[in-house]
C-alpha cells in the first residue's frame, strides 16, 4: 500500500479534537459580537488586555488539569496548592527571603505534592477523586499555617521585579501596547506543554495509559510513572498560577485559588478534553479558558450578578459536556458501520481469493 | 404436530453499506436445540438481535409462537418468552443470585420487597434445574459457569419458551460444559427451544438436533445434524473444502533461546518450568483456569512472581516490568484485545508506535514522525491490516483487523521470544489462518514462539513441542508426533489430591 499524504488541510482537520475546538472557537466569535453589543467597551483595547490577563490563570491550572484528565484521572488540589504556592512565596518574601529563592522555594512543595498525587493514585490506587480530595484539603491546610493562620503583609520594595516579570510587566513598541507578562506566561507554559504532549514519549504514553490502562502496561508503559508525571505537571502549572496571583495582589491570601480546579476541569472539557481519558489536545484547553474568561468578563460588564454568572457558566459547561456526548454517539454509530463494511470487504477479499 | 415456537421467514437486514442478512429462513421447533453456525460476520447475532428486538427488521416476517410479531422490542420479546444468554454474561456481580433472577421483576407488596418469596422462588427454579447453588450468594463470587447458570435460572424464571445461547462453553471446562449440557437436554425435554450458537463444532454432537448455517448474510442450509458431517458443515461455513487446516512448516531446530526455571508466582503459577529453543513452537494446554495466562504474565513481568529464575540466550535476566521484558526481545500478545491489547481511542498508527516508542524517539525522546508512519504503515502492508490508513481509529476495526494491529505492535521490534496467548480467539478462519501464517514466518525467522490456546486441534496443528499445565502447575510435555488428544487431556486433568 503506497502511502498517500492528504494536503496540509485535510490534515489539521483529521487531528483528533479538532472538530470540537473548530466548533469552540465559533462560539468564541459568537459570544465576543454578543457581549460587544451589550457593551461597546467589551471590545475595547483596554478591555481586551484585561480580557487576555484574566484568561491567563484559567489556562494555566487548565493544561495541567488537562494532562490529569487524559490520563483518565481527575486532579482536585489545583485549587489547593495554588493557595499554597501563593501564600508560601508571600510568607517567604515577607520575611526577607530574595525573591528568585523564594519563587524556586515555592515550587519544591508543590512539586512534591504531584508527586504524591500521583503515587496515591497509580500506586496505591485510591481512587483519584478521593487521593487528591485530601491533598486538596491538606494543601489549604498548609497555606493556612505557614503565616500563622494570617494572610501576609504587602510583600514590599524589593520584590517589585518580581511582580513586574510574573504579571505587570508589559513592553511597548512602536506605540503598540502588548500584553501583560501573565499572558505570555500563559502562552509560554502552553507552547512547552503543548508540545511535550503531542510530541514525546511521554506525551504518547499519558494518552495511552487514558485510553487503556491495561494495555499500556503490557506494551511496557511505565503506569506509575506516567501518571506521577502528569499530577506533577499539573501541581506545577497550579504552583505558577499561585505565584501569579501573589505577583497580582502584591501579597499572599490563604484562600486564593479556591475552586480553580474546577475552573480547570471546566476549561479543559469546554474544550474537548474528555474526562474519560484519552481524548483532547491543548489547543481545545485554549479555547475552553477563553470561553471561561469572556464569559466571567463579559457578564461583568453586561453588569450581570455574579449569582447569575456562576448559573449561566454552569450551564454551559454542562452543554459542552453535553453536545461532545451526542457528537461522539455519532461518531461512534460512524464507527460500527465501518467495521461492519471493513468485515464486509474482508470476507468478498476473502472469497475471491 | 405442534407449531414451531420460532418462524423467520425472508428475514432482510441492512446496516449503512452492508447487507448483514438476505432472505434468511429459520425455524426452532419445541423441545429441540439448534445451532446457528457461520464464521464471524455471518449475520448469526444480527438474526438473533432481530428475534430479541435489539434491531428492526428490514423485511421478512417473524412468528412467535404462531403468532406474527411485528415491532419486537427487548422488552416486548421477553414478555413473549425470548431470552438471551450472553457471551458476557449480564449479571449485577454485587447482588444476591435471587435479586439477579428478579431484578427488574421485584415482588412488592404495598412498597416492600417480598424477599422470602422471592427467594424461595429462585430456590424452586435452581432446584428444578439441578443447579446446587445458594439463592443468597452474591453473584460476583460464583465462578462463571455457576453465573451462567444463573443466567439461565434467570431466563426460567421468567418462563422463557425460547432460549439463545451465544457462545456458552467459551470460558468453561470440559467438566462445567457437561453439566450445561445436562442442563440442556433437561430444558429440551421440557418442552424448550434453544437456539445455541458456537464456534466449537465438536460440541455439536452432543446435544444439537438441527443446524442452520449462514454465510456472509445468506441462508446456506438447515438439516438435521444426522444428515450431516462436520467436515460438510465446514464446508458449508466457509464455502470450500479446508484439506489443510492447519499450514504447518518444519524447519531446523536451534539452540535453546529462552528458559524458565522453578518459576512461582501466586495460586496459578507453581514452580513451572519450560524452556524454547530457536525456531520452534511450543504449544500450553490445558483447560481453563489451568494457569496458563497466569504464567505468561508472569514471564512478561505484569505480575510479581515469589521465584524463579527466567535465562535469555545462557544469561539469567531480570524482569520485573514488561518494559524490561520488551528490551531484551521477549514480547506478548496478550488474550483479551479489548481489554489488554488494544487502546481503542487511539488510531491504528499511535496503536503500532506504542511499545516501539524506544526505537522510534532515539535518545531525545522525541517521536520521530516519519518513522512512525513508516512503522505503521509497513505493518500495514506485512499484516494486510483492512483499513483506509493508518490514522483509523482502533475501534472502527473488526476483531481479526484488531488482532492484526496487536500482532503489528510486536512485529515491528526484533524479538527473540513471542507469546502468543489465544491469539485466535473469536476471529474468524481466515484470519485463523493468517495468524498461523504469520508464527510459521516468524519461526522461520528463528524466534522462539510460545502458544497458548484452548483449541486442542489448532495447538495439534501448529506446535512442535506441546506442554501441559494443570492447577499452575506443568504436568506434562510431548514431542508433536508423540501428541493425541487423549494423551493432552490426560495430562490436563491430572489435579492433585486435596488434603
Amino acid at each position: 500500500m503506497a502511502e498517500t499524504r492528504p494536503n496540509i488541510v485535510k490534515r489539521v482537520f483529521a487531528i483528533r479534537g479538532m472538530g470540537q475546538v473548530i466548533t469552540v472557537f465559533f462560539g468564541i466569535i459568537v459570544l465576543g459580537s454578543i457581549f460587544g453589543l451589550l457593551n461597546p467597551n467589551f471590545l475595547s483595547d483596554r478591555n481586551m488586555h484585561n480580557l487576555l490577563r484574566q484568561i491567563a490563570p484559567f489556562l494555566i491550572v487548565g493544561i495541567g488539569q488537562s494532562y490529569v484528565l487524559i490520563t483518565g484521572n481527575i486532579d482536585l488540589s489545583i485549587g489547593s496548592v495554588l493557595g499554597m504556592s501563593c501564600m508560601i512565596s508571600a510568607t517567604l518574601m515577607t520575611r526577607g527571603v530574595n525573591p528568585w529563592l523564594a519563587v524556586l522555594l515555592t515550587f519544591i512543595p508543590a512539586v512534591v505534592t504531584g508527586i504524591i498525587n500521583g503515587l496515591l493514585v497509580a500506586r496505591v490506587k485510591l481512587p483519584p477523586f478521593i487521593a487528591t480530595l485530601g491533598t486538596m484539603t491538606i494543601a489549604r491546610g498548609i497555606a493556612q499555617v505557614v503565616n500563622g493562620n494570617r494572610n501576609t503583609d504587602a510583600i514590599g520594595q524589593g520584590a517589585q521585579l518580581f511582580r513586574d516579570v510574573f504579571y505587570y510587566g508589559r513592553f511597548n513598541l512602536f506605540g503598540v501596547n502588548f500584553p501583560y507578562n501573565t499572558v505570555w506566561i500563559a502562552l509560554g507554559l502552553w507552547l512547552v506543554f503543548n508540545f511535550l504532549l503531542s510530541r514525546t514519549r511521554t506525551g504518547r504514553h499519558i494518552y495511552a495509559v487514558g485510553s487503556n490502562r491495561e494495555a499500556a502496561q503490557l506494551s511496557g508503559v511505565n503506569v506509575t510513572k506516567t501518571v506521577v508525571k502528569a499530577y506533577t505537571v499539573s501541581a506545577f502549572c497550579a504552583c505558577v498560577a499561585g505565584l501569579i496571583q501573589c505577583a497580582q495582589g502584591g501579597l499572599g491570601t490563604m484562600d486564593s485559588g479556591t475552586t480553580f480546579e474546577l475552573f480547570a476541569v471546566a476549561a479543559s472539557v469546554i474544550g474537548g478534553v474528555s474526562t474519560l481519558g484519552g481524548q483532547g489536545i491543548l489547543l481545545g484547553t485554549i479555547m475552553g479558558a477563553c470561553v471561561w474568561g469572556i464569559m466571567q468578563n463579559g457578564l461583568s460588564l453586561a453588569n450581570v450578578f455574579v449569582a447569575y454568572r456562576n448559573i449561566s457558566v454552569g450551564i454551559i459547561v454542562i452543554i459542552s459536556v453535553w453536545a461532545d456526548i451526542i457528537v461522539r454517539d455519532g461518531r461512534s454509530r460512524r464507527l460500527r458501520a465501518q467495521a461492519e463494511q471493513a468485515a464486509a470487504s474482508l470476507r468478498e477479499t476473502t472469497t475471491t481469493n | 404436530m405442534t407449531a414451531n415456537l420460532v418462524e423467520m421467514r425472508g428475514i432482510t437486514k441492512s446496516f449503512p453499506g452492508v447487507r448483514a442478512l438476505q432472505e434468511v429462513d429459520f425455524s426452532l421447533r419445541p423441545g429441540e436445540v439448534h445451532a446457528l453456525l457461520g464464521e464471524n460476520g455471518a449475520g448469526k447475532s444480527t438474526l438473533v438481535k432481530i428475534l430479541s428486538g435489539v434491531f428492526a427488521k428490514d423485511g421478512g416476517t417473524v412468528r412467535l409462537f404462531g403468532q406474527i410479531a411485528e415491532h419486537l422490542t427487548p422488552l416486548r420479546a421477553q414478555e413473549l418468552g425470548v431470552a438471551i444468554i450472553h457471551q458476557e454474561l449480564n449479571l449485577c456481580q454485587h447482588l444476591t443470585v435471587t435479586e439477579n433472577i428478579f431484578l427488574g421483576r421485584e415482588i412488592v407488596r404495598n412498597g416492600r420487597l417480598c424477599r422470602r418469596e422471592m427467594t424461595q422462588a429462585a430456590r424452586e427454579v435452581l432446584g428444578r434445574l439441578n443447579i446446587a447453588l445458594d439463592p443468597d450468594t452474591i453473584v460476583g463470587n460464583l465462578a462463571i459457569s455457576k453465573q451462567q447458570m444463573v443466567e439461565i435460572a434467570k431466563a426460567l424464571a421468567t418462563d422463557a419458551k425460547v432460549l439463545i445461547m451465544d457462545e456458552p462453553t467459551s470460558a468453561l471446562t470440559a467438566k462445567e460444559i457437561d453439566d450445561l449440557f445436562i442442563i440442556i437436554h433437561r430444558l429440551r425435554k421440557e418442552g424448550r427451544g434453544i437456539i445455541y450458537i458456537s464456534h466449537r463444532l465438536d460440541e455439536l454432537q452432543h446435544i444439537v438436533d438441527r443446524v442452520t448455517i449462514l454465510r456472509d448474510g445468506e441462508f446456506i442450509t438447515c438439516t438435521n445434524l444426522a444428515d450431516t458431517t462436520l467436515p460438510e458443515i465446514i464446508a458449508n461455513m466457509v464455502g470450500r473444502e479446508i484439506n489443510e487446516k492447519f499450514p504447518r512448516v518444519t524447519c531446523k531446530v536451534g539452540k535453546t533461546v529462552f528458559e524458565v526455571k522453578r518459576l512461582n508466582a501466586g495460586r496459578l503459577v507453581r514452580n513451572v518450568s519450560l524452556s524454547l529453543r530457536e525456531g520452534e513452537i511450543v504449544g500450553i494446554a490445558g483447560l481453563m483456569g489451568a494457569g496458563r495466562t497466569e504464567t505468561m504474565r508472569a514471564i512478561f513481568g505484569v505480575d510479581a512472581t515469589s521465584s524463579g529464575e527466567i535465562w535469555l540466550d545462557g544469561s539469567k535476566i531480570d524482569i520485573r516490568h514488561p518494559e524490561d521484558a520488551i528490551k531484551r526481545g521477549v514480547v506478548l500478545v496478550p488474550e483479551d484485545r479489548k481489554r489488554d491489547g488494544l487502546c481503542t481511542r487511539l488510531v491504528i498508527r499511535e496503536n503500532i508506535a506504542l511499545p516501539n516508542l524506544d526505537i522510534l524517539c532515539g535518545p531525545t525522546s522525541f517521536v520521530r514522525r516519519d518513522q512512525e508512519r513508516k512503522m505503521a504503515n509497513k505493518a500495514m502492508e506485512d499484516l494486510r491490516i483492512k483499513a483506509p490508513h493508518i490514522d483509523v481509529d482502533a475501534a472502527s476495526l473488526s476483531g481479526g483487523n484488531q488482532q492484526k494491529v496487536v500482532l503489528g505492535k510486536w512485529l515491528a521490534r526484533q524479538a527473540r521470544v513471542v507469546i502468543f496467548d489465544e491469539p485466535t480467539r473469536g476471529i474468524d478462519v481466515a484470519a485463523k489462518v493468517e495468524i498461523y501464517n504469520l508464527m510459521n514466518d516468524l519461526k522461520q525467522r528463528g524466534i522462539a514462539i510460545l502458544f497458548v490456546s484452548s483449541e486442542m486441534p489448532e495447538i495439534l496443528g501448529i506446535s512442535d513441542r506441546i506442554i501441559v499445565m494443570c492447577d499452575g502447575r506443568v504436568t506434562g510435555e510431548m514431542p508433536i508426533e508423540d501428541a493425541t488428544q487423549e494423551k493432552i487431556m490426560e495430562l490436563a486433568t491430572q489435579f492433585e489430591v486435596k488434603q
